[in-house]
């Protein structure tokens, strides 16, 4: 009798499900620019709900571990891109491969994305927002230096030259700024001078370090030939990245790499800085690249809904999603045939942003965390020893004997 | 005599209860997880010793040690010397001197996590006051550039530390103060002893029960420290300042090493513990002499 009733009980429950279901959906708090509005969207459409429920950025993995630990996972994950390799190696994610690959649009997602999200042949998650890196740069300083602010530096070289001019303004004026202090700020934008010069830091299947070639040297040297010369705003040496947008904003920074956000954060608090925006340049002119970043949706084993999740994900794809949502906040929508749309036709820099990311990169690793976005990671420790104490040889070889000692713990 | 103890059993129980289920079995589990590859997701793996193994060969958890160390051994002696003179201060009926106990204690009142954002913004070179000041006064050009080197960072943290605890030791002090009866200084002055002399020869050893108990809550608190590091240094620069609860956290919710931080766990408890003994033996040594 009493199992009767739990039966009948359940029953109950499951259609009441059935009737309008409703799901998890986790992300980190960076993310909440797009995803409140996104979701919002979703359940204003539909009779079937998607909660939101925001947790704070480096929290984020580790609140997401001890749920699915503890056999309560979210039915749908929003995560940084870098992070799905070791979900899908860890067995935590669900397969989608078939529902995916049918969609009519799959090769015009980001390309990047896709390949973290790929372990043993299979697809473990989708592009959900995307954000590539290029240089920025302070038209009426390029003026006031005699530089053609329509030409922005095109090589190392031509960067360098231009940061002298700007320097020699005086007045607290400075060539360059990068946040010295802040691992994945300069993941994001010190990475793409070692592609674009042809070099790289991890093989393909992320299982040996590379940081040996000697593109990762030059760079390097690049960066400690204009600090050497007080081409860089002396505080970017302890930037852990909280003045990214700030030091630019007085207006007496020429040049600074960034991102999208960079650039909307920048739109909002100096609205009078003229900025114009190019691609990061590698040695010679005509080298360019990207970090292809952002994040991706996955669905966790255990998730209660895969249909619905599945069906979340396809109408984040729509155009009303991809455009009126993500391109009209000022993102990088994740298909490349709508990276040209109206909002990016009133701001033509963010065709540069969307181009940059289309072609953009990101090291595939297990240990990606330890090895790139940690403060103590050898990254950033390499970073730190050949730009601002400039021993470039030194920095690179502690770098790659850290790099592949944690690639082989994390085995 | 049984029903007595049956009585005792009773009166503990509680308490018995509490440690068992909120100290000793935790500590039970970190043991069992110490000896297994504990992924925070994906497998668990049964290793053996190889995490205590691992340890001697992970260079920034022996220089964690080291840095912890040091650390303890140079905020101990600076608190107390603080936080004596703040007592020696507020100690007596000169005029306004509960104003300034009042405010020499209120740092206390705030968390560590918040004290250490307070410090990083007034610390940070565009906003920052003390860069505002050091510029005033013509003594920097830009910034305060404390994160520039390792002992730069280790000021910075401690200059921290010292404001915010400075205050609860100057209670704690003062209370030991305030316990010796006045006559035994009256007494000292008629036999001629000077300010130093009765300080020295009164003060200090009649406080020294105080002063274990300061000793004791100071060095568990500098063995332990995190917020401050975590927060204003971020274990920088190059890795400088990080101390063992710092690595500890890293290697669980960063590297997601669950059972390494399990046994990097029991080394502290055991260093911790190790600590406290030798401060026992100190202070039970000269009570005896």
């Amino acid at each position: 009798m009493k199992r009767m009733i739990i039966a009948a009980a359940l029953l109950a429950a499951t259609s009441l499900n059935a009737h309008a279901a409703e799901i998890a959906l986790w992300a980190r708090s960076r993310t909440e620019g797009y995803v409140t509005p996104l979701v919002k969207a979703f359940n204003e459409t539909h009779s079937d709900k998607v909660t939101l429920n925001l947790i704070p950025n480096e929290q984020f993995v580790a609140k997401l571990g001890t749920a699915i630990a503890g056999g309560t996972p979210p039915d749908l994950m929003s995560i940084d891109l870098i992070y799905v390799p070791a979900f899908a190696r860890a067995e935590q994610l669900t397969d989608i491969t078939a529902q995916a690959k049918a969609l009519p649009y799959f090769d015009k997602l980001m390309a990047s994305h896709l390949r973290l999200a790929t372990f043993e042949a299979k697809l473990y998650g989708v592009p959900f927002s995307a954000e590539g890196s290029f240089l920025m740069y302070n038209k009426a300083l390029f003026r006031r230096a005699g530089l053609d602010p329509d030409k922005p530096p095109q090589s190392w070289g031509e960067l360098t030259a231009a940061a002298e001019k700007i320097t020699a303004l005086g007045d607290g004026n400075y060539g360059f700024y990068f946040p010295g202090n802040c691992a994945g700020c300069n993941v994001f934008t010190f990475l793409p001078a070692i592609w674009a010069d042809g070099g790289d830091i991890l093989s393909e299947d992320g299982q040996k370090a590379t940081l040996n070639q000697p593109a990762v040297a030059a760079a390097l040297a690049w960066y400690h030939d204009m600090w050497a010369r007080k081409l860089v705003l002396p505080s970017a040496r302890t930037d852990g990245g909280e003045n990214w947008t700030s030091s630019p904003a007085t207006g007496k920074v020429g040049m600074w790499p960034g991102g999208a956000f960079t650039l909307a954060a920048l739109k909002r608090t100096a609205p009078t800085l003229d900025i114009g925006v190019t691609f990061i340049p590698g040695a010679k002119p005509g080298q360019v690249a990207s970090f292809a970043g952002g994040d991706s949706i996955a669905i966790p084993k255990g998730s209660k809904n895969v249909k619905l999740a599945w069906e979340f994900i396809q109408w984040s794809f729509s155009p009303e999603v991809q455009v009126e949502i993500l391109a009209k906040n000022g993102a990088v929508p994740v298909r490349t045939d709508l990276a040209d749309n109206t909002y990016t036709a009133q701001d033509p820099r963010l065709l540069i942003a969307a181009k940059a990311m289309a072609m953009g990169r990101t090291p595939y690793s297990f240990v990606y965390n330890d090895l790139f976005n940690s403060p103590q990671g050898p990254f950033l420790r390499m970073l730190q020893k050949g730009v601002f104490d400039g021993d470039v040889s030194g920095a690179v070889r502690d770098a790659q004997t850290a790099f592949t000692q944690i690639i082989d713990t994390g085995n | 005599m049984y029903r007595q103890g049956w009585l005792g059993w009773l009166f503990v129980a509680p308490a018995l209860l509490l440690t068992c289920v909120f100290f000793l079995w935790p500590l039970a589990l970190v043991g069992w997880m110490s000896l297994h590859n504990w992924p925070l997701i994906g497998r668990i793996r049964w290793i053996g010793i190889a995490n205590y193994r691992a340890m001697l060969n992970d260079p920034i958890f022996l220089q964690s040690v080291r840095f912890t160390l040091t650390y303890a051994a140079a905020i101990t002696p600076t608190i107390f010397v603080v936080a004596m003179a703040l007592a020696l201060l507020a100690n007596g009926d000169r005029r306004f001197v509960g104003l300034f106990r009042t405010l020499w204690f209120m740092p206390t009142a705030i968390g560590l996590s918040t004290a250490s954002v307070l410090w990083v913004w007034m610390l940070n070179g565009q906003v920052g006051i003390f860069a505002a000041i050091g510029r005033a006064l013509g003594l920097v050009e830009t910034d305060i550039p404390y994160l520039d080197s390792g002992t730069n960072a280790m000021i910075a943290a401690c200059s921290m530390v010292v404001w915010k605890t400075a205050g609860f030791n100057m209670v704690l002090l003062l209370v030991g103060l305030q316990s010796i009866p006045s006559e035994l200084h009256e007494a000292a002055r008629i036999d001629g002893a000077g300010a130093w002399q009765n300080f020295r020869h009164v003060t200090l050893p009649l406080m020294r029960r105080t002063l274990k108990l300061a000793l004791f809550l100071s060095i568990t608190g500098s063995l332990l420290a995190f917020d401050q590091f975590y927060i204003i240094t971020r274990g920088g620069p190059q890795n400088g300042t990080i101390s063992m609860v710092y690595w500890i956290y890293n290697n669980a919710f960063s590297s997601f090493r669950t059972g390494y931080a399990a046994a990097l766990s029991l080394v502290l408890l055991a260093v911790v513990l190790l600590a406290s003994l030798a401060q026992f033996m100190l202070f039970r040594d000269r009570e005896d002499a």
